[in-house]
């Protein structure tokens, strides 16, 4: 097992080099040199120009450049927004909460009706329900998720006002944060507080409700699309066969025997939407001005706020290598003959 | 030995029993045996005619502005004419004559990727699978590190250095889909080169770029056929999506992603300038999407089960 965990780091740390080579690169491939772009269309005097160069390390040869930047990196130092002065990592730090919360509210909604419309499907095969769920799962699958959202904004916050339009929480409650996940924060501060903060914790849930939904269409697709396949796959097996003749009841057949064995390329496929995830709440931030790591890069770019967007997009790229090899060593230990094979 | 001899009584009705289709009458029956997939072709053939002949199908031309119509509803609603069929966006342009010039635009946009992903996807996999010690780990690290970035931040990534635009959009989202090309070359081109007839064909003195293009490359298409239908479903939705971000084509070029980047603001007022877009962007995506799965079941049997 240890050996198997070290051969994956070392798949991954090439990897992680060639992504600091690509953010590295990224400032340097944008038409005009970086300190031109900093101060943006001004002229610039050469002497202060040849100033600012050196005070950035930026007349050095790119390789010296390149063993800086990682020197940076390893010391922990990822610049500053040219736009708010504060640390790249602060920023990140305070704004990741709000982008895991959605990414983890939408991947509950997309697993938990994904495996139970997967399920269904696969037992009903060939029923209206079957077709139904599929032609909805390709449906899910081909969305563009920024006009979905758009349309539910439409549909429920607009004609309906059941929810709002954008945001975290109402502007009315003023909420410490302490975790930085508005539920969990708004809760605690209704249960400190309950005459001043009351409602606190359903209105951040209302906030939550339809982009935890345009982030997790996409992802319910696919989940539902695998459950189904994969179960019935299963459902083919002997051992199946075995436990409905022993007499034991459906739904401890279809729940114990089928679905535990059916949910091995489903884990897969949840791993795998991270990306899908991330890429994702760059669209849902956006529509519904969702504070969080998608909105700020987008921000960062439309400002030519470059610092932001080079180690943004490392922070990003990371955290997805991070969570791939985390599943992949879940996986080695769920299924041994991956962890033994070369 | 009885067999033998009295099979040539037999020949002529073997010989239709066993006469196998044309290639291109089994693959449409494989094709139009899924309902789906033939619906999605219909409706592609529709809008791509609809592409074609944009300029004298189109009402008006997409970018005039009738400042006397701002906002004017479909045609069969309440307040509409049918001057606007299919009703005016914020700035009196006819919505109709957008998304039709529209489409010429997304399908160029798939068309241009697609294509620039697919040549140099195949020669690196071809390459990778015929030199797998060196060269071939080398790629494959490499496109590691491509997919490791979510494609929309990669495309994202790259519109920022590159600036937006309808060429850099395109550039963009080839990029995004070169990995999965160079994989799905190198796997299939791996399991072809242990077949006999690769190694015949070395005996037989072929050149490599002969084993790579004429031998290997063809009995690797099916699967690379059915990828590509799928990413110029994605190329669409990822150039729609730049366009939404104000990263994609810029206006006042009618992109259907670029048209609902502003239709934020009308949503209270006018769901048309929001929806029709929007429904059909999802309606071309998934004909795409729906010819994708005929296909693969005309092409790949192998692949049926995948999901």
């Amino acid at each position: 097992m240890f050996s198997f965990i070290l051969r994956r780091l070392g798949l991954l740390l090439p990897t992680f080099f060639g992504i600091t080579l690509i953010t590295f690169g990224l400032i340097r491939l944008i038409p005009g040199d970086p300190v031109e772009v900093m101060v943006g269309e001004r002229t610039l005097d050469p002497q202060m120009h040849a100033d600012a160069m050196h005070r950035l390390g930026l007349d050095k040869p790119i390789y010296l450049q390149y063993v800086d930047y990682l020197h940076n990196l390893a010391t922990g130092h990822l610049g500053e927004s040219l736009v708010t002065k504060d640390s790249v990592w602060k920023e990140f730090t305070t704004l990741f909460p709000a982008t895991l919360e959605l990414a983890v509210m939408a991947m509950l909604f997309a697993a938990v009706f994904g495996l139970l419309a997967g399920v269904i499907a696969a037992i009903k095969r060939g029923s209206i329900f079957d077709h139904g769920v599929m032609g909805l799962a390709l449906t899910g699958f081909s969305m563009p998720i920024f006009w979905w959202g758009l349309i539910l904004i439409m549909f429920f916050s607009v004609k309906l006002g059941w929810t709002p339009v954008s945001g975290r929480l109402d502007l009315a409650f003023d909420i410490a944060p302490r975790t930085g996940f508005m539920l969990i924060d708004a809760w605690l501060a209704e249960a400190a507080d309950p005459s001043l903060n009351a409602g606190a914790f359903k209105d951040a849930l209302k906030h939550l409700i339809l982009p935890a939904i345009v982030l997790g269409t996409i992802p319910l697709a696919v989940i539902a699309r695998m459950t189904r396949s994969s179960m019935l796959e299963v459902l083919r097996e002997d051992y199946v066969r075995t436990a409905r003749a022993k007499g034991l009841s459906p739904a401890r057949v279809i729940f114990i025997h089928t679905l535990r064995n059916a949910m091995i390329p489903v884990l897969t496929v949840m791993g795998l939407q991270v990306g899908t995830l991330m890429g994702g709440a760059v669209l849902t931030e956006t529509i519904f001005s969702w504070p969080g790591i998608g909105k700020w890069l987008i921000d960062a770019i439309s400002r030519r706020d470059y610092p932001v967007v080079q180690n943004g997009i490392l922070m990003v790229a990371t955290l997805v290598i991070l969570v791939n090899f985390i599943v992949d060593i879940l996986y080695g230990i769920a299924n041994p003959r991956i962890r033994h094979a070369k | 030995m009885a067999n033998v001899q009295a099979s040539p009584v037999a020949t002529a009705a073997d010989e239709v029993a066993l006469s196998y289709p044309s290639p291109l009458k089994e693959f449409w029956q494989g094709f139009s045996h899924n309902k789906g997939a033939v619906a999605g072709l219909i409706f592609m053939i529709a809008i791509a005619v609809s592409a074609l002949l944009a300029p004298w199908l189109a009402p008006y031309n997409p970018i005039e502005q009738y400042r006397d119509a701002i906002l004017a509803p479909p045609a069969w609603m309440d307040g509409g004419t049918s001057r606007f069929l299919f009703g005016t966006d914020e700035l009196g342009r006819d919505l109709l004559s957008r998304l039709i010039h529209g489409a010429r635009l997304s399908l160029l946009i798939g068309l241009t990727s697609v294509v620039m992903a697919m040549v140099p996807g195949v020669i690196l996999g071809l390459i990778a699978a015929f030199f797998p010690k060196v060269l071939g780990s080398l790629i494959m690290r490499l496109m590691d590190i491509m997919m490791a970035l979510p494609a929309l931040l990669l495309a994202v990534a790259i519109v920022a250095i590159l600036g937006p635009g309808l060429i850099n959009t395109m550039i963009a989202i080839a990029i995004v889909a070169l990995p999965a090309y160079v994989r799905l070359t190198r796997a299939s081109a791996m399991t072809e080169l242990n077949r006999d007839y690769v190694t015949a064909s070395r005996v037989a003195g072929a050149g490599l770029l002969r084993l790579m293009f004429v031998c290997v490359l063809p009995n690797c298409m099916a699967p690379l056929i059915v990828h590509a239908t799928m990413s110029f479903s994605s190329a669409i939705l990822e150039a729609a999506a730049l366009g939404f971000l104000g990263l994609g084509v810029q206006p006042p070029t009618p992109e259907w992603g670029t048209m609902l980047a502003s239709a934020r603001d009308y949503i209270e007022r006018a769901w048309w300038v929001v929806t029709l877009p929007g429904v059909t962007i999802l309606l071309s995506v998934l004909a795409i999407n729906l010819m994708g799965d005929g296909l693969r079941d005309a092409l790949d049997p192998k692949l049926k089960r995948a999901a």
